[in-house]
């Protein structure tokens, strides 16, 4: 086991820059998402890491080795890493033992050693029964746990996993979630983790790193990127956000709809056009006028739905800006009717840039 | 969901509700039964059979106890094991090459070999002699011209059964080549990535992942090759008969010479059918259960293997490889066709246009031969292009029952070797009721059914690629069978159609085999009339004529491609 630390590290295919000077630290025995939306880089940071694709500049280390710089890549082979494919590339030339122990038989180990991880491995991953079948013929759960099974069986200092779930139906993605956490929180190798989907990222992962055109916006714990977004990137890939604008007035409130609305999170350039973000349900919407009048907003009701479990609003500011509130179930306001917001002052986050 | 939907009154069912569908369909299965177990059927009464047509099995009895017909027998069998040996020791590392490594040019590679794939076989040979006979070959010309040998010494010649062996490679390799490159190009690189990243080194993944991967495709491409080898009849017939030794088509051939024996070459077609069912089936299973398809996710880049310097290394090795069947046979021809001895290099006092004159305007046959090519050209591949629609629907839409018979006719013919036909449909048409022979009719007969196989599978691939949702869509709105085929799918096959369309139309001009068996002197092809003028010496006359069939072929085929390139995006928008 080994910390990965990626440092300045960009790809660049022609002018345009795939990967764009990522500097990540990694401890090691952590999982960490890479999480964005297709087309942001972090696919190609991970072949990077696995020693697919060279670097245009910047350097990975292991440890205290480097494996990759410009200059020179120690090739994907001799990296002691192991990788799952998001198409899970299982051999289907071979039986799920045989794809499962191709590792192990590159490692020289003798027989007797194979035939015990073999066992442990089939086991933990329940596929004991399907020892003897061609990938061909399983299903695509199955298949994912024989992905899985291959990589963990050679104990690599490093787990590569190019979203692995995103070939999966909706129920058995949501259980494999579970499984991808457990399995890493039972054997606790450095993961690095691709992902689209941000529930996946919020179960399995130590530290997210949201990335965006080629650059990590945030990294950070889950509840880090969840509750404290520097971006309007991040603000609304990860949950809904309501991202609104306006002229900061001083170095913790801006103007919005006439009304000065304070904020936490980065100092303000007073002057500045400047996003704020709120959550819908962290919003609070009431019919009368509130006794508190910090960060309270007139407003009006123009689409409202019950949906079982809550109430989902739109409203709608003097200024014509739409706020998105979601509410407990309990009493409806009519659409049409004017009510009063608040906006928690600790809940509205000022973002950068 | 609205549940009360008002009752609307319900439409009332269509008046003249016939569906003629079912009758036309059997029809089409009826037509397919004529063009196949016809013919078959009479090979095999004419094989047990003697000329009282009382019951014998003598005929087999002489083809193995006779030296006349044992000697073809065994020489095939070495020809088409060789060539398939052949074929696959250089094919294989070239579809590598072109589809796996950073070797300059891997396009034009591809493209050369397509060259030779769509070369007429018997045109390859001609090309041979006038490059390979030993006293007029212009290699031996300039092989005595270099070393000073004495005028009848020769380096090489090409009327032996090496030279024939060889020649046969040359045309037969595309076979492998193309199946070869095609898996390498599909098997995605994650297979080889997950290899590495386990620690593979590239040559561990290359020995249990990659060829391993290309095998089957090596081994079906063997297979192939040794089946177009051993049912050639163009190639051996201009090689093999001048060089005294005879292979089984040629054999099959010269027992309808005078004086004609047809039972004993319906006798020995019947091995030829064996052998091609048993090799197909062989084929088959060679992917057996592991079902070489790639399961799950979107396919990832191949990876390419980089040479280094070799990359100009291995460029020359397969320039040089394409040699031969491509550009010395094409600088063969060209020359032949513009000088005024065939075998003398052009030069400015040698160049002549007489030939193309002579060709053209002076000889008689060429244009009965060129009207008759083009009617049978575009009948066949309009008819066959018609039946493979009309049955291939039936067999990915089951439409109706037994359905898995039709699909088994439209490809058995794979397994009939195109001599083999020939007899079959020589026997089926010289009696009552059907009195085809010297007609057109017969050769259509024949160029459809050997059409058939593949026109089917790409009509079925392409019918594939359509959800029938999209014609359910249409037939829930009143519209027959037919109707949904024509106004649905029909547009959205439409480049698969003219794609299939022209294969079968280049099928058809270069066809010989079938062709040679049921010609009569109003009813000759340009392929034909080819090997008719290579009988009488006419290298300088063949050389033109087949350098224009060689220029049909090619622009027919560039339009197929243009066509299926243009028609991508809709299909896509299709399947999805």
């Amino acid at each position: 086991m080994a910390s990965v630390e990626l440092r300045g590290l960009t790809k660049r295919y022609g002018d345009v820059a795939v990967v764009d000077d990522i500097s990540l630290a990694i401890e090691h025995g952590h999982l960490v998402c890479l999480l964005g939306p297709s087309g942001c880089g972090k696919t190609t940071t991970l072949r990077l890491i696995a020693g697919f694709v060279e670097p245009s500049a910047g350097e990975i280390r292991v440890g205290d080795k480097l494996i990759s710089s410009p200059a020179q890549s120690l090739p994907p082979e001799r990296r002691n890493m192991s990788m799952i494919f998001q198409s899970y590339a299982l051999w289907p030339h071979m039986t799920v033992t045989e794809n499962i122990v191709y590792g192990l038989k590159l490692r020289k180990m003798d027989r007797d050693t194979i035939a015990k991880k073999l066992n442990a491995i089939l086991a933990t991953t329940r596929l004991a029964p399907l020892a003897e079948r061609y990938p061909g013929e399983l299903s695509g759960g199955q298949q994912q746990r024989v992905a899985l099974a291959r990589a963990l069986i050679v104990e690599p200092e490093t787990l590569l996993l190019d979203e692995p779930l995103s070939n999966l139906d909706a129920n058995l993605r949501e259980e494999m979630r579970f499984e991808v956490r457990r399995l890493h929180d039972a054997y606790r190798y450095t993961t690095v983790y691709v992902t689209h989907d941000q529930s996946e990222a919020m179960t399995t992962a130590d530290l997210i790193a949201v990335m965006n055109g080629g650059k990590i916006e945030q990294a950070g714990s889950p509840e880090d990127v969840y509750d404290r977004p520097r971006s309007e990137f991040v603000a609304r890939f990860i949950g809904s956000s309501n991202v609104v604008k306006g002229k900061a007035q001083d170095e913790a409130r801006i103007g919005l709809a006439g009304v000065p609305l304070r904020c936490v999170g980065a100092k303000l350039t007073p002057g500045a056009d400047t996003a704020v973000s709120i959550r819908p349900h962290d919003i609070r919407i009431s019919a009368a006028q509130p006794q508190a009048s910090e960060n309270a907003v007139p407003a009006t009701v123009t689409r409202q739905v019950f949906l079982g479990g809550s109430r989902d609003y739109m409203v709608e500011l003097k200024d014509g800006t739409q706020l998105r509130v979601v509410t407990a179930a309990g009493e409806g306001i009519a659409q049409g009717s004017t009510v009063w917001l608040v906006l928690p002052p600790e809940k509205c986050r000022a973002l950068m840039g | 969901m609205t549940i009360a939907i008002p009752a609307t009154p319900a439409s009332k069912p269509r008046k003249f509700g016939i569906d003629v569908s079912k009758p036309v369909l059997l029809v089409f299965a009826a037509i397919l039964c004529v063009l196949i177990v016809m013919p078959l059927s009479w090979l095999v009464y004419y094989a047990f059979t003697d000329k009282n047509g009382a019951f014998t099995v003598a005929n087999f009895y002489r083809l193995v106890s006779d030296a006349d017909f044992l000697d073809p027998l065994l020489t095939t069998f070495a020809l088409a094991t060789l060539s398939a040996l052949i074929c696959c020791a250089v094919a294989a590392p070239m579809g590598w090459l072109v589809a796996r490594t950073d070797m300059p040019l891997r396009r034009t590679v591809r493209l050369l070999v397509t060259a030779s794939f769509v070369t007429p076989p018997f045109l390859g040979a001609i090309a041979w002699e006038l490059l390979a006979a030993p006293n007029s070959g212009l290699l031996n010309q300039l092989y005595r011209e270099i070393t000073g040998a004495s005028p009848d010494s020769h380096l090489l010649n090409i009327y032996t059964f090496t030279g024939l062996v060889f020649v046969i490679s040359c045309y037969t390799f595309p076979y492998v080549f193309v199946l070869v490159a095609n898996t390498l190009d599909r098997t995605p690189g994650d297979l080889e990535d997950a290899s590495a990243i386990l620690g593979g080194s590239t040559w561990d993944t290359a020995r249990r992942i990659t060829i391993p991967l290309a095998l089957p495709a090596v081994l079906a491409g063997a297979l192939v090759a040794f089946l177009q080898a051993m049912t050639l009849f163009g190639s051996p017939a201009i090689l093999a008969m001048p060089a005294g030794f005879h292979t089984i088509t040629t054999k099959i051939w010269s027992l309808f010479q005078f004086p004609p024996k047809p039972e004993l070459a319906a006798a020995a077609s019947l091995p030829l059918l064996v052998l091609t069912v048993m090799l197909l089936r062989a084929e088959h299973m060679v992917l057996g259960r592991r079902g070489y398809s790639v399961v799950g996710g979107k396919n990832s880049e191949p990876r390419i293997v980089r040479l280094g310097p070799w990359r100009w290394v291995m460029l020359t090795v397969a320039m040089l490889v394409l040699m031969c069947p491509v550009f010395l046979p094409y600088f063969a021809l060209l020359n032949a066709s513009f000088s005024k001895i065939a075998s003398h290099l052009v030069s400015l006092n040698n160049f002549t246009l007489q030939n193309l004159h002579f060709v053209f305007f002076e000889l008689s046959a060429t244009s009965l031969a060129l009207r008759n090519t083009f009617i049978l050209g575009i009948l066949s591949a309009t008819c066959g292009t018609v039946l493979a629609l009309v049955i291939s629907y039936v067999t990915t839409r089951k439409a109706v029952t037994g359905y898995r018979v039709l699909g088994f006719l439209a490809t058995a013919p794979v397994a009939i070797p195109g001599i083999v036909l020939g007899v079959g449909l020589f026997f089926t048409y010289t009696r009552p009721p059907f009195v085809l022979y010297g007609t057109l009719w017969i050769l259509l007969i024949a160029f459809v059914t050997l059409a058939m196989p593949a026109a089917y599978q790409q009509m079925q691939s392409a019918f594939r690629s359509v959800h029938p949702e999209l014609e359910d869509a249409s037939r829930i709105l009143g519209a027959t069978r037919l109707r949904a085929l024509w106004q649905i799918t029909a547009p959205l096959l439409r480049t698969s159609l003219i794609a299939t369309w022209c294969f079968v139309f280049v099928g058809v001009i270069r066809e010989l085999s079938a062709a040679i068996m049921l010609f009569t002197s109003q009813t000759k092809v340009l392929s034909v009339l080819i090997y008719d003028l290579n009988e009488s010496g006419d290298l300088a006359a063949i050389s033109v004529l087949g350098l224009f069939m060689l220029i049909i072929t090619f622009s027919v085929v560039a339009l197929a491609n243009s066509l299926r390139g243009r028609g991508n995006a809709r299909r896509n928008v299709a399947i999805g």
